[in-house]
């Protein structure tokens, strides 16, 4: 039960953590940083909600320790609105609807985020392919395909962040 | 019949919630902050069925970071039991306690509670708890559960028969005596989980100084949450407030009292801390709620041309060990509206429901689901028995408008629904002809594709005469109020309780187009039961038609004060003054040259609240209203979906190509939430029928622990839907709305499982259970010569 | 679902973790992507006192190549294996097997050394590793030594690792010019655990069959070689119904378990299809 003192970065910011070894990234991150944008789902690895990237790769936080995080850079959902300015792929999630309960949403926003970056042309099928690492259980996926296009489409046009 | 012309509704609106969704600034139950909150960790049976000898929480209550440890024991001194006796033919009386405290029902049963400072040592503590189970024979099959000798679930169960309801309507018999041919087909359902992303939680506040009792909960029934956990607490109905934040997801789940809350609000209260409980995934898999595993046989007595002249059904549903919902709901429902859109006079039900070990069942989406699928399945079993086209049986049975209304053998009132288009227009879709031509081509290529068809009549909301009619305790109702505040911009709530289906936009449009100022001044206040109005929630379908009715109906009573306060100061008739995005016009009488009259509705408020004597004779102070709502007995929409499918004979494996659907909800408080509806209640449906399954084992353990052996579906196995609008008011409820949100469910089981069917056609093999995995198609399969 | 406590050690060198490991032994667990262990721990099914973090020791990672074999790190990532160019010419059916495992982020940290040290029957990497005749490098305090792949591999979840040892590299002979490979998978649902796998390499001489290396997943208690099988099919010439033929023998060859969904039975008629599909796609590429 000793606990250990961190410092995680965390979307560019310093959080001093205080806590066991065993503390998963995901509670740290909610409970001991307050940023709670990023959802637990499952603890297991499957749902995906949890994703945030991990020295810019996308990672579940479930699947790792606090303690294994202090060397890296972490990025959460907060990081990537800028202020009212929603990112690309936020605005078209927003006009293809592709968020209903929203609670797996910023798992799958963290995961394009980065993934539309190493691939910034994805075909459908490819989309769909990265996609099924996150469950959704109210949208059915098919206005979350379009969004990521949409998106994907844009930034490729030069498209920023936009106000809501 | 043409859709009257709206200003607001039947037109998309982004959603207001995306924002803070989107940006992480949601607020889930687990979000919200509750300093010095202490975590609950439930010590849960292994076993399926076993008598508690003995609980030792000596070492939990030792280990470090815990407050307490209480059993079923403790919990009886706090609280009381619930009765669960609804006055209804049939349904047998049960109680539950808060915790058991004599005999563990289904493998996850709580029966104590660690309270510790963090989870982790929580969980750490609860393995610490020590009870002595003595294992009893549990029963695990709803076919055995009623034969003499098995074990019983619930002392004041006989048999395990929590509830028998049979009924005969025309004369069914005499059909079946007389009919040309009588065919029969059995439908198969699995048991299933509702599975929200976000699993069942609390957080419970006892203010000593007010005795008064917070609960922070995901919840789609706020105010009858609060109404049973006031009586279960031996509190006052006012001593209790229900507060349900964001929710990430429910279909069914959150929508009972379950013991776990309960024990919660009760520790908060005795130990004078605020305690929070949020449930793992796996507990969540294992002792939510589980739902459907249900069973049909249809006998249809039919004529030479496939025309049904009578049918019987029977049905069973395996409801688990305990009810937190009455028993019957479901397949009151089904056995009701099974005819759908075709026509029947001569019928006879009899639905069983049956309690075995396993963890209790609660409503998921579409609790009715396997309706569609077992009328159009029986209509394509009796094409293959008759060597008909299924197409032109359904086309001899289906209800045409000349038909409508239609009442049904059950006494059900069919009218403003359009099956038949809808049929026609999937037909049409699909180029049905070509289709045949493309399968036969295919099968002499040794490829197997398959086309199936379900239109479903979806009974969407209840009005109280419904209730009433069906012996049901509750009502129908639904309940607003709307407050125009000084300033002009709108306050408004209903008794709604969302998880997701963004309510916030199409009801800020309801309001906006009744009253008649833009949606963007509306604010929607929902979920707080000392805020929303004493409302019957969200269930079924009825979200849009009884609380967008009631909200839209409550606007339009706001729209004759303001307007005739605006009369008044403008010394206009009535009839002359209209307010459009807040706007105050007038014509010159007579005219119908409509212009600004230079007052806007802040004018009107501040007129209202600070200068009420300037008001007309007989009109009070203030602009608020409260309006309740009751919606027809029944609300129907209706859609006919097609799915085809290509089966690979040799792994048994399944690819869909194709999903269109032909949909008629009626007025459309925000087209784009209804798309999203129906995108995910038919993923639901393909995903039940293809992969979810809850999987016990013969002795009561729960084989489907994880994610990884309870299976959804992904983006990667579900197909793009094509969806064809077609929509017609209803007549009846508020604006036309009919409401939608669970027969895609439906269409998606039946239109599966037909294709599949139509695809099996030349091997002869009929699949009539779920999950259709690859496994079942190769035992159908096997031994048949493919070639 | 919290893991149960334990001491946290990053050591940052190869030397110093095997030294955590000779002091630990038994009561420790290496962590490296952490995709399989991390869910095992969560749900206590694993309890270790003490979990030694891998993620330091970068000197682990990378892809090698040398004149005849690839020497990949057990620290590389799932990710930078399946989308090496390197790795796709010099060992194609390891870039194809690695691309199908789990999802896109659970590649972004799992570990080529963690899925073959985890060994599950059905898995991609054991698979691969099997087939082509990998050899896994080990490393313990007390010296360094070498295992072939199907020897490493023991049984469900099993191998031949000394508690005090842990994997290094694994070197992947470089498939020839001529070779053809093929790979195939049968899951419930896009990056599930396999149900059934097969791998098949395939080099012709013209139109004969010079080698061949087929291996089948989940259908033991471990990835199976066919070699029997190979040796017979070798010499044989490329006509219309090899494929199923080689599929047929397959499913004859091996002998799977019944488990609670799914028969033995169906896994043989999956493994043959997966087979001569598998086979197909090998012949297609050969000789290009």
């Amino acid at each position: 039960m000793d606990k250990n003192n961190l410092l995680l970065k965390i979307n560019g910011a310093t959080y001093e953590v205080r806590c066991e070894a065993r503390k998963l990234l995901s509670d740290a991150i909610r409970e001991d940083c307050g940023l709670t944008g990023t959802h637990v789902g499952c603890e297991h690895g499957v749902c995906g909600a949890c994703t945030v990237l991990l020295d810019g790769r996308p990672a579940r936080a479930c699947l790792t320790y606090a303690a294994q995080a202090d060397v890296m850079e972490i990025t959460t959902i907060e990081a990537i609105a800028q202020g009212e300015q929603l990112s690309p792929l936020q605005q078209a999630m927003h006009e293809c609807h592709g968020l209903q309960c929203g609670f797996c949403t910023p798992g799958i926003v963290m995961t394009f985020e980065a993934y539309l970056r190493e691939c910034p042309d994805p075909t459908e099928a490819q989309v769909r392919d990265v996609l099924s690492g996150n469950l959704c259980r109210c949208t059915g996926y098919q206005n979350i395909v379009r969004a990521i296009l949409l998106a994907a489409a844009r930034i490729r046009e030069g498209g920023s962040h936009v106000a809501a | 019949m043409s859709q009257p012309e709206f200003r607001y509704l039947n037109r998309a609106q982004g959603r207001t919630e995306d924002f803070r969704l989107l940006t992480g600034q949601g607020r889930y139950l687990d979000d919200i902050v509750i300093p010095g909150a202490l975590h609950a960790c439930f010590v849960r049976s292994p076993h399926a069925h076993a008598r508690i000898l003995s609980i030792d929480v000596a070492a939990a209550q030792a280990a470090p970071g815990v407050r307490a440890v209480v059993t079923g024991a403790d919990l009886a001194q706090w609280t009381t039991s619930l009765r669960m006796a609804p006055p209804i033919e049939g349904v047998v009386p049960v109680e539950v306690e808060t915790l058991p405290r004599d005999v563990v029902r289904f493998q996850g049963d709580p029966v104590a509670c660690v309270i510790a400072t963090d989870r982790y040592l929580a969980e750490d503590a609860a393995e610490q708890v020590l009870v002595d189970y003595e294992p009893l024979e549990p029963v695990t099959d709803m076919w055995r559960a009623l034969e003499p000798g098995a074990a019983q679930v619930d002392p004041m169960v006989a048999r395990n028969l929590v509830s028998h309801q049979q009924a005969v309507h025309g004369e069914p018999s005499q059909h079946m005596q007389d009919a040309y041919r009588i065919v029969e087909a059995s439908f198969s359902q699995q048991r299933q989980t509702q599975l929200p992303i976000e699993t069942r939680g609390c957080a419970a506040q006892w203010d000593a100084g007010r005795n008064h009792m917070t609960l922070h909960i995901g919840i789609q029934v706020p105010h009858a949450l609060r109404s049973q956990l006031a009586v279960r607490l031996k509190l006052d109905e006012s001593q209790v407030s229900v507060i349900s934040p964001d929710v990430g997801g429910s279909f069914g789940q959150k929508i009972a009292l379950y013991r776990e809350e309960l024990v919660v609000a009760a520790l908060a209260r005795q130990l004078k801390t605020p305690v929070r409980w949020r449930e793992d995934r796996l507990e969540n898999l294992m002792a939510a709620a589980h739902s459907r595993e249900d069973f049909c046989r249809t006998r249809a007595a039919v004529d030479e041309h496939g025309v049904l002249q009578a049918l019987e059904l029977e049905m069973r549903e395996d409801f688990g060990a305990y009810c937190f919902f009455p028993a019957n709901y479901l397949a009151r429902v089904v056995a009701m509206v099974l005819s759908g859109p075709y026509r029947l006079q001569h019928y006879a039900y009899d639905v069983k429901i049956v309690l075995t070990n396993k963890c209790g069942n609660a409503p998921m989406r579409a609790p009715m689901s396997i309706t569609s699928w077992v009328m159009d399945g029986t209509l394509d079993a009796i094409a293959r028995e008759l060597q008909l086209d299924p197409v032109e049986v359904r086309r001899r049975n289906m209800l045409l408008p000349a038909d409508l209304p239609y009442t049904t053998a059950t006494g059900e009132v069919i009218e403003d629904v359009t099956p038949s288009e809808t049929f026609e227009a999937v037909v049409a879709a699909v180029d049905y002809r070509d289709f045949r031509a493309r399968q036969s081509a295919a099968r002499a290529n040794g490829r197997y594709l398959g086309l199936g068809f379900c239109t479903v009549v979806e009974p969407t909301t209840y009005g109280s005469r419904f209730y009433k009619a069906a012996g049901i305790i509750g009502s129908g109702h639904e309940a607003a109020w709307i407050r125009i505040e000084p300033s002009g911009v709108v306050n408004a709530s209903v008794g709604l309780g969302p998880s997701g289906q963004g309510y916030e936009t199409p009801m800020a449009a309801a309001v906006a187009e009744g009253l008649g100022v833009a949606p963007s001044r509306v604010r929607i206040l929902l979920g707080h039961t000392d805020i929303a109005p004493y409302g019957m929630g969200s269930r079924g379908a009825r979200s849009g038609t009884a609380g967008g009715g009631a909200l839209y109906l409550c606007a339009q009573k706001a729209a004759r004060k303001v307007l005739a306060i605006a009369a008044h100061w403008l010394d206009a008739a009535d009839d002359d003054v209209r307010m459009i995005d807040a706007v105050i016009e007038q014509r010159k009488q007579g005219s119908d040259d409509w212009q600004a009259s230079g007052l806007i509705l802040a004018d009107i408020a501040r007129r209202a609240y600070l200068d009420p004597t300037a008001l007309p004779d007989g009109y009070t102070p203030g602009l608020e209203f409260h309006l309740t709502y009751d919606p027809p007995a029944m609300t129907y929409s209706n859609a006919s979906h097609a799915c085809e499918v290509e089966l690979d004979p040799g792994t048994g494996t399944l690819r869909i190509a194709r999903y269109v659907i032909a949909e008629d909800c009626g007025t459309l408080l925000n087209p784009v939430v209804v798309e999203g509806q129906q995108h995910g209640a038919i993923a639901m449906g393909l995903s039940g029928a293809l992969f979810e399954h809850v999987n016990y084992d013969e002795s009561g353990q729960n084989l489907s622990g994880s994610l990884a052996d309870y299976l959804i579906a992904t983006s990667t196995e579900l197909p793009k839907l094509e969806i064809i609008p077609m929509h017609t008011p209803n007549r009846r409820t508020a604006a036309g709305i009919k409401g939608m949100a669970e027969g895609g469910v439906m269409g998606a089981l039946g239109s599966l499982t037909n294709a599949v069917n139509d695809a099996l056609m030349p091997f002869g093999a009929v699949i009539d259970s779920h999950p259709i995995t690859p496994m079942r198609v190769r035992e159908l399969l096997r031994g048949i010569d493919t070639n | 679902m919290k893991p149960a406590a334990f001491d946290y050690h990053r050591p940052g060198s190869l030397a110093d973790a095997l030294s955590l490991l000779e002091s630990f032994a038994d009561d420790a667990k290496v962590i490296a992507g952490g995709q399989s262990l991390g869910p095992m721990m969560n749900m206590r099914l694993a309890q270790p006192q003490h979990l030694i973090d891998l993620n330091g020791l970068t000197e682990l990672a990378g892809i090698r190549e040398t004149a005849d074999a690839l020497v990949i790190g057990a620290m590389t990532r799932h990710h930078d294996v399946a989308t090496s160019a390197i790795v796709r010419a010099a060992c194609p059916l390891l870039a194809d097997a690695v691309a199908t495992v789990g999802h896109y982020a659970i590649r972004q940290r799992g570990t080529l050394g963690g899925s073959l040290v985890h060994a599950d029957p059905a898995a991609q990497i054991p698979l691969a590793a099997v087939t082509l005749g990998a050899t896994v490098e080990i490393a313990g305090a007390r010296g360094t030594r070498e295992a072939q792949a199907a020897d490493f591999i023991e049984s469900v979840m099993t191998t031949d690792l000394a508690a005090h040892e842990m994997v290094t590299a694994v070197r992947f002979p470089k498939s020839g010019v001529a070779q053809g490979h093929g790979f195939e998978i049968m899951t419930r649902r896009h990056g599930d655990f396999a149900i059934v796998a097969c791998a098949v390499a395939i080099e012709l001489d013209g139109d004969i069959i010079r080698a061949l290396r087929i291996g089948l997943g989940g259908v033991s208690d471990k990835p199976v070689l066919l070699e029997q099988l190979a040796a017979q099919f070798c010499g044989e010439a490329r006509h219309a119904d090899l494929a199923q033929r080689i599929g047929a023998a397959a499913a004859a060859a091996i002998d799977p378990e019944d488990s609670a969904e799914i028969s033995s039975t169906f896994r043989r008629e999956v493994a043959l299809v997966l087979t001569r599909r598998a086979v197909e796609q090998a012949l297609g590429r050969a000789g290009h």
